[in-house]
């Protein structure tokens, strides 16, 4: 009796179980594809989404063609057309239903000059313009924006003009002058922008082990290899250290893999552009590596449970694929409207993790007191985990199914 | 030695094994017969410490099977009803792999996967993975595996169920081995020619319970009858869920 006992609290006898239970699975599931997909697609797709997906909207934003107006009715206001011309801008001449037109998208907006507009204009009264917009289409928002300017710098050039034919000083006719000072710092903007980052990297952690721990798990019960590997003299406790240690591995090395994928991909993102400026140096990616890896330890540990507690392996898939989505719910949430940290939701797995990573890539120093108050709940969350999963996986109707008969 | 006193299990309001006891010495064959729900797997689940039992006990060379479940299973080596392998691994990583759960040295346990594998002739496929193996050859997988720590009792669950003429008769003589070097084999069948032709002890199992024990002779003559299976069907009743 006691030397059984002794042996089950030898930590050398412990350790050995469970790096031969670790070994085989790292093994097994390097020659696994769909392991190798899970773990690997999400980490290259990531950074190079981000790229796409920032080249096209500096683009968007810095639309560098000239801006060209159809206009109906140009030679109803050759002064309006002219000053056009002057800032740089071109037209086309545009004829029949300019809303028409718009509507369908065979025009992006168009200008309407009226037959009225030299009589009102020379009488000194506001000339009317039409202005057909389609405000849905965000891509032309931009053009838009730079005419309505051009059209008020216009309309406000001629109207001091002619208060000074008056002898009246215009300014007396602007009773505001507002100017805009952006406070948000290059980092902060670039933190609102990049928060596909931080949502990357989150489900990186998961789906990196997702199909290890499914298939070792799920995948062992499913195949009938359980019970014989459970028949070995190795506690259920060992043969889970060691799962969870090859799903940990996996969950790593897909957060490494994105997390260079994106140090190499940021210089290659026009950020300048946006006016933002992307910090993922050494420096930071230590501190998500900090943040991040005691969620991996958690998150395997999650995984696992659910795979176990699946009748099978399809099952098991449909409750991890649910899981994935509380990371990536928590990082878009936070990314529309970040709240104040408080010290409750750091210590809220995930949510935790998903603040600080904000903090992280936003630039701001480490909180390493912070850091360490998530990692140390992550852990205790993944003890409990570990503990429940163990407890599970010595049972009756666990190993057998639930007509353990005959 | 394998020593099984008054086993009783049930699952729910389902009795699997309502009162089980037999002995099984070093150097016999010794066979579990019985109809297909009598309760074999349950009993020899119940030797590999994977299941406890409500009452009663069983041990294997003396070691309580529920107190010392680690050395009870180092001194057993099982072939279960679950065959499971790994299709991703080779037939002689499955069988490092529980050699290593043993805690064997690699090269005692090279030497003794090698052996395995010749013994089963399994030698030429030692280096394939196990995915679209046959019926047979997972078996022998799953055999090779199971007696890799070389234990003094050997446990199997239906050996034969699955496999053809020439499967049959490697693993048949690979149990006469194991006899004849003194080990303690048991094995659970519903096949009245397969017990017959290997056992040297009997024990029938019907409905939970051990209806009759001994040879095949003893057995014939208890029943005052001239064939196996007609005393077989004369003890427990019924030859229902009975091959020939």
């Amino acid at each position: 009796m006691s030397a059984q006992r002794d042996e089950r609290r030898s930590l050398g006898f412990f350790v050995r179980g469970a790096r031969v239970v670790l070994r085989k699975e790292v093994r097994d599931h390097l020659r696994d594809r769909r392991s190798l997909m899970s773990a690997m697609s999400m980490p290259l797709l990531g950074p190079l989404l981000v790229v796409l997906m920032f080249t096209v909207m500096s683009k968007m934003f810095h639309d560098d063609r000239p801006l060209m107006i159809p206009i109906r009715g140009a030679e109803h206001a050759p002064n309006l057309v002219a000053f056009l011309e002057r800032t740089g801008a071109q037209w086309k001449p545009a004829t029949g239903d300019l809303e028409a037109q718009v509507r369908m998208g065979k025009l992006d907006f168009a200008l309407d000059i009226s037959e009225e507009y030299p009589k009102q204009f020379n009488a000194g009264r506001a000339a009317e313009l039409v202005l057909v917009v389609d405000d849905s289409r965000t891509k032309t928002a931009v053009q838009i924006r730079r005419l309505q300017s051009l059209l008020r710098g216009y309309s406000g050039q001629i109207g001091a003009l002619r208060l000074m034919a008056r002898g009246v000083s215009p300014e007396l006719a602007s009773a505001l002058k507002l100017e805009e000072i952006n406070v948000s710092t290059p980092e902060k903007t670039a933190a609102a922008l990049l928060s596909m980052v931080p949502m990357f990297l989150l489900m990186c952690v998961f789906t990196g082990g997702m199909y290890l721990a499914i298939d070792s798990m799920a995948g062992e019960r499913e195949r009938g290899s359980l019970e014989p590997l459970l028949i070995n003299p190795v506690t259920c406790a060992q043969v889970i250290l060691g799962k969870w240690g090859a799903v940990v591995m996996a969950s790593c090395v897909s957060l490494s893999t994105v997390l260079a994928g994106f140090m190499l991909a940021l210089p290659h993102v026009p950020l300048q552009d946006l006016g933002a400026r992307a910090q993922l140096g050494l420096h930071e990616a230590l501190g998500v590596a900090l943040v991040l890896v005691p969620l991996a330890f958690f998150a395997s540990a999650l995984q696992m449970l659910m795979a176990l507690f699946a009748r099978t392996y399809k099952e098991a898939q449909t409750y991890l694929s649910l899981l994935m989505m509380i990371p990536s719910i928590t990082a878009a949430m936070l990314s529309i409207s970040p709240p104040e940290g408080k010290l409750w939701m750091i210590l809220v797995p995930v949510l935790g993790q998903t603040l600080l990573l904000n903090d992280v890539l936003r630039g701001e120093p480490l909180r390493l007191a912070w850091i360490a108050a998530a990692a140390g709940m992550a852990l205790l969350a993944t003890a409990l985990a570990a503990a429940a999963t163990t407890r599970m996986l010595g049972q009756e109707k666990i190993v057998f199914g639930r007509g353990a008969g005959s | 030695m394998i020593e099984v006193k008054s086993l009783h299990k049930r699952f729910g309001s389902v009795v699997a094994v309502e009162d089980v006891s037999f002995r099984a010495e070093d150097g016999v064959i010794t066979g579990l017969l019985g109809p297909n729900g009598a309760g074999k797997t349950t009993t020899l689940r119940v030797l590999s410490t994977l299941i406890n039992p409500d009452r009663g006990s069983a041990s294997i060379d003396g070691l309580d099977v529920a107190t010392r479940p680690l050395e009870v299973r180092r001194a057993l080596g099982m072939l279960p009803d679950a065959r499971g392998l790994y299709p991703r691994l080779t037939a002689r990583e499955h069988i490092h792999y529980f050699g290593e759960l043993h805690g064997m040295d690699l090269p005692t346990l090279t030497t003794r996967a090698q052996e395995l594998l010749e013994m089963l002739e399994m030698g030429q496929l030692a280096d394939r993975r196990v995915d679209g193996f046959s019926n047979g050859e997972r078996t022998k997988v799953a055999l090779c595996r199971a007696l890799v720590h070389s234990p003094q009792n050997i446990v199997l669950d239906e050996p034969t169920n699955g496999l053809d003429v020439m499967s049959t008769r490697a693993v048949r003589e690979l149990l006469r081995m194991l006899r004849a070097q003194g080990r303690c084999v048991v094995f659970s069948s519903h096949v009245m020619q397969e017990v017959a032709a290997l056992c040297d002890r009997i024990v029938i199992v019907a409905r939970g319970r051990v209806v009759a024990e001994g040879t095949a002779d003893e057995l014939k003559e208890r029943a005052g009858k001239e064939s196996l299976e007609e005393a077989f069907v004369t003890i427990i009743g019924s030859g229902e869920g009975l091959l020939q």
